[in-house]
């Protein structure tokens, strides 16, 4: 599914953020991502999720060297991962659903056909009743809730999460990380990237640990 | 609930986040001027036409009073030489009076009659099967050597170097009317991108190709092409009418020109507002066109 081998990576002619990073992630795996701040777990899931390409290294993502892809190709490439943010970027302007739909939306389908499985997944995560609302008047949870259904709405094979707790409150936490738990036993492979040590518990998974550059398995 | 959800798709990139405001009233301005000056190319076109048709239809022969000659014999044998040209399809005498008046702008009104004036032959041509000039003006010299035969080309040419000149002004304004006009829609789909930047960065993410991106922001360009070239090309007809009907005694020229632009039975009133309103959708063309391509360029800049 995903297999990153001697990654190295730095932004400009600053020093290394990653060094030689390399791991693999099985079909239907759920990993943790965690380390100090600033080891570079951002930039990791940034090159996972195909919005930098590493200085050196090659990264093969669904069987394919992602690192020698065209621009042109990357798009096809990007549905097939959904991505969490911390800050959950959602656009402010459009709706819950409206949001929810955005990857369905890119790929062409129509808003008939799409509408009924939206609305499901809005019901799942608990959204339902805030389908019209706009992300301004959402709280952090419904915020991150329908981060989390925009990113799996088109079902994508690889789930990458960026501190998707980080802005929620412990309960919330455990019931997001109840969520991810739930995606993973559907089927999606999914790397949740963390601070929060006590979540680790939760979910009995390899927690990748990043510090100084480096990755290694705890 | 499912039918109402979907018709309620909101914009990707919303008006109010795309705000061409500024862009439509620049380019309304662009469209008027543009407007004005294919009324001003209708104008000279259809002013040269009529000037070089009415030249080309007529020569003048010149009679100058020689001492030893009789004039008035000199006008009849000329007159009669006239008509019995082939692509000749008419001559008649001015008159002496006719001809004094013509140099009076030089001369002034006092002692003319003194004066040995010329008398002129109005001759009309044959447009379809019009004579040998060169040797109509041999044959006429052979009735009198007081005769000359002045057939205008002098005057047509330089009226076509002047109407060449007129239009090709008229084309390098409209050039640059439309290269500046590129130019302020380049700069505006740089300031919309950089003002989604947020938005274009999710719709990479969740995997939407440049042509989704673009198609998202060029929808604002379509609808700031056709606001501001139809606000030009109307602005510009409500200046050519109240130009044509103001009345204004300074500006008689003017009035003229302006009226002229509409009423042109043979030709047909509707053929230059046809043309002003094809400034509409040149405009959008140019703005969707510059916009799509300024955008992909961007965008592919971008990670």
């Amino acid at each position: 599914m995903l297999e990153l081998n001697e990654i190295g990576f730095r932004y400009g002619r600053g020093q290394d953020i990653l060094q030689n990073v390399s791991f693999r992630l099985q079909r239907g795996a759920f990993s943790f991502l965690t380390g100090p701040s600033g080891a570079g777990k951002t930039t990791l899931l940034r090159l996972l999720f195909l919005a930098l390409r590493p200085a050196h290294g090659r990264i093969r993502m669904f069987g394919e060297d992602v690192t020698r892809v065209a621009r042109s190709d990357l798009p096809p490439l990007r549905r097939r991962v959904g991505v969490v943010f911390q800050d959950f970027r959602l656009l402010d302007h459009l709706s819950t659903f409206d949001n929810v739909a955005l990857p369905l939306r890119v790929a062409g389908q129509r808003p008939t056909h799409y509408a009924r499985d939206v609305m499901d997944l809005l019901d799942w995560v608990g959204l339902k009743n805030q389908a019209h609302a706009f992300p301004p008047v959402l709280s952090g949870g419904e915020k991150q809730r329908a981060a989390i259904a925009r990113a799996v709405i088109a079902k994508p094979e690889l789930l990458l999460a960026d501190e998707p707790t980080g802005n929620v409150d412990p309960v919330l936490a455990r019931r997001l990380m109840h969520l991810f738990a739930e995606l993973n036993r559907l089927g999606t492979t999914v790397l949740f990237a963390t601070h929060d040590q006590s979540l680790f518990k939760q979910v009995r998974a390899p927690v990748l640990y990043l510090q100084d550059g480096g990755l290694r398995v705890l | 609930m499912t039918r109402s959800t979907a018709q309620r798709s909101g914009l990707i990139i919303p008006k109010e986040a795309a705000s061409l405001s500024t862009l439509t009233a620049t380019m309304a301005v662009m469209c008027y001027l543009a407007c004005l000056a294919i009324g001003a190319l209708i104008l000279i076109n259809r002013a040269v036409d009529s000037w070089a048709q009415g030249l080309s239809e007529e020569v003048t022969v010149q009679v100058r009073e020689m001492e030893t000659r009789d004039i008035d014999m000199d006008v009849a044998a000329i007159l009669a030489r006239l008509q019995e040209t082939p692509g000749i399809d008419g001559a008649e005498d001015i008159g002496r009076k006719a001809a004094a008046k013509l140099l009076e702008p030089w001369l002034g009104t006092e002692g003319l009659d003194g004066l040995p004036v010329p008398r002129l032959l109005r001759v009309r041509v044959n447009r379809e099967m019009p004579p040998d000039f060169e040797l109509l003006a041999q044959e006429l010299s052979a009735v009198t050597p007081a005769a000359s035969l002045d057939t205008h080309r002098r005057w047509e040419a330089q009226l076509t170097r002047m109407a060449g000149t007129l239009t090709a002004l008229s084309l390098l304004i409209l050039v640059l009317i439309s290269a500046s006009a590129v130019a302020m829609v380049i700069f505006a789909t740089r300031a919309v991108l950089d003002a989604n930047r947020t938005t274009v960065d999710v719709l990479h993410l969740v995997g939407a190709e440049d042509s989704f991106v673009g198609r998202a922001i060029n929808r604002r360009f379509l609808a700031t092409g056709l606001w501001a070239g139809g606000l030009g090309a109307v602005l510009a007809l409500l200046t050519f009418f109240v130009a044509g009907h103001a009345g204004l005694p300074q500006a008689d020229g003017l009035s003229a020109a302006s009226r002229s632009l509409f009423y042109l039975p043979e030709t047909g009133w509707w053929l230059t507002p046809l043309f002003l309103l094809a400034v509409p959708l040149v405009a959008t063309l140019l703005a969707l066109i510059t916009s799509r391509v300024t955008l992909l360029r961007m965008l592919r800049s971008l990670t």
